[in-house]
């Protein structure tokens, strides 16, 4: 029946979808393109093996496995339930929240006692000759993503199988050349995060792109991936990673297209990825709420283009709420959008106390919180100030009670928070300038720390 | 505080640059603690930054599908071990 279920992917049977590049035991091995009809054949015999319950906590690693079993999952009728790191804390808060649920993994089990699937365990038997496309309703809540957040509390969004289908339709007009070659695809990011999934999970099922199962960090193994794929190629990553290939002295094979989000990206960084990988650089800005929103080649300009299908409003404060068919409610964005005319704006710096660190949004009130919570704390802050190295971090400055050392503070911010978010460094003082009222304005509390760090 | 050997130093003293720790002297890291997870708490950004000095400074090249690099950064001990071997 039209209008109320869509394929689950729509690719044809021999389409190349995955390519395998990673020795993996549950599939003897193999290495090279694997096609829609294998895919699929892949997808229903670990359907068939899962465990009944409503939520499936996704932690695979391997981008085919992951893949396979996000599919299997929603064949299932299940949720696939996407953490934003791969702490304890946060799989436990999980668990806590979702009770009918069990993880789905592939390398090492977590030590969290619950339900738990091994999906490298499973052997796929060699793929049948059907190619039935399994259908998936379009209001099946397939996926619920989570805002990276600094700490285990994230926020979920919740994606329909309606929602992914129709965003992806939108994001491969603008991320994908053209539709008729296939891009073989490597991502540095991981599925689980939504621009992995819309770009190096949703592209793949959903339109022409061959995506790659590993997920390389190092220059040195991006490269040799790189060079192992066919051509056109395709690199979707983020300025972190983007910084560190252009570092190093390497030649990379030439690449078609590269996609960039998660953080701001340089005009200096876009024009060195674009000369380096002789590529078309494409800078992608979105939220986890809704997705990917609108389009820059940075290399080139300023200004983002959003993308046809989402809607900014401009509110009487300002604030700017994005919308999409697709999505139940408007979204507030946290940054401070100018709008140039009906589909182009600028982007000038955050509204809120959040933070973007290395790709990963954060807020400091709940590090702040974090940190309050500290036994041995008298007093103490978190803050972000402007810094020169590559990747800053958030910094702390404590005023500790006597006996407690910096270590337990750092032990501490370790249990709650993810690591991109805990401070570095944390600066142990005799007090916190404040004025009279208890106030710590910016200002002070900048020139307090600038003054620390010059007198080292 | 173990000792560190010459090379050990010399690294310790590329990971605090790399890193900026402001609040850590070479000196601090012990030659045998881990450095992520537990230990130092670095994390896959810290690993990205480390690599990137080292294959400035000395010409080594970090691969992590390479099962020596994944023992590599298990201790300074091994970073060295590592990039003294591939030099």
């Amino acid at each position: 029946m039209a209008g109320i279920s869509a394929p689950l992917i729509k690719r044809r049977a021999q389409d190349k979808i995955a390519y395998v590049n990673q020795s993996l035991a549950s599939l003897n091995y193999y290495h090279g393109s694997v096609t829609g009809q294998q895919f699929l054949s892949h997808v229903k015999q670990l359907a068939s093996m899962l465990p009944d319950h409503a939520y499936a906590i996704n932690l695979c690693a391997n981008r085919y496995l992951f893949m396979v079993s996000l599919c299997a999952v929603i064949v299932r009728k299940q949720t696939n339930l996407l953490p934003p790191n791969i702490n304890t804390a946060t799989q436990a808060a999980l668990q806590a929240r979702y009770t009918d649920s069990y993880i789905i993994y592939d390398g090492f089990a977590s030590i969290i006692d619950m339900p738990q699937f091994n999906v490298s365990h499973v052997t796929f038997d060699p793929d049948d000759e059907s190619f039935d496309i399994p259908m998936v309703a379009l209001d099946h809540l397939a996926v619920i993503s989570f805002t990276s957040g600094s700490t285990g509390d994230s926020k979920p969004s919740y994606k329909t199988w309606h929602t992914l289908t129709a965003s992806t339709e939108i994001n491969r007009k603008y991320m994908v050349p053209n539709e008729s070659d296939t891009f073989y695809q490597l991502a540095t990011v991981p599925g689980q995060h939504m621009w992995g999934l819309e770009t190096s999970i949703l592209l793949a099922l959903l339109a022409n792109v061959c995506v790659v199962d590993s997920k390389p960090l190092f220059p040195q193994d991006i490269q040799d991936v790189l060079s192992a794929l066919p051509s056109p190629r395709m690199l979707v990553s983020t300025p972190v990673h983007l910084r560190a290939l252009i570092a190093g002295s390497l030649d990379y094979a030439c690449v078609d297209a590269v996609l960039c989000a998660t953080s701001p990206l340089s005009k200096d960084l876009a024009q060195q990825v674009e000369t380096r990988f002789s590529a078309k650089l494409r800078e992608v800005y979105g939220c986890s709420e809704i997705g990917s929103m609108a389009v820059r080649c940075t290399a080139h300009q300023d200004e983002w283009t959003r993308f046809e299908g989402i809607f900014f409003t401009v509110q009487a404060d300002q604030k700017v709420m994005a919308s999409a068919e697709y999505i139940a409610d408007a979204v507030e964005l946290q940054d401070h959008v100018v709008m140039i005319n009906e589909s182009q704006f600028n982007l000038v710096g955050r509204l809120t106390d959040m933070v973007n660190i290395a790709g990963k949004r954060g807020s400091l009130h709940e590090v702040n919180q974090v940190l309050q919570t500290f036994p041995g704390l008298l007093d103490g802050i978190v803050f972000f100030p402007p810094q020169e190295r590559s990747v800053p971090r958030l910094v702390a400055l404590v005023v500790l009670s006597e006996g407690i050392d910096k270590q337990k503070l750092t032990g501490h911010f370790r249990r709650y928070l993810d690591s991109a978010f805990v401070p570095r460094p944390i600066i142990i003082v005799a007090a916190l300038p404040r004025e009279e009222n208890g106030k710590l304005p910016q200002k002070k509390l900048l020139a307090f720390y600038q003054g620390l760090s010059k007198s080292k | 505080m173990t000792t560190q050997t010459d090379a050990e130093r010399e690294m310790a003293q590329l990971i605090v640059d790399a890193l900026n720790f402001e609040d850590m002297a070479a000196g601090d890291i012990v030659p045998d603690e881990q450095l992520f997870g537990e230990g130092l708490g670095l994390d896959s950004i810290d690993a990205l930054e480390i690599a990137l000095a080292i294959s400035q400074k000395y010409s080594v090249q970090m691969r992590a599908e390479d099962d020596n690099t994944r023992e590599a950064f298990t201790s300074l001990k091994t970073l060295c071990e590592f990039v003294e071997s591939h030099k």
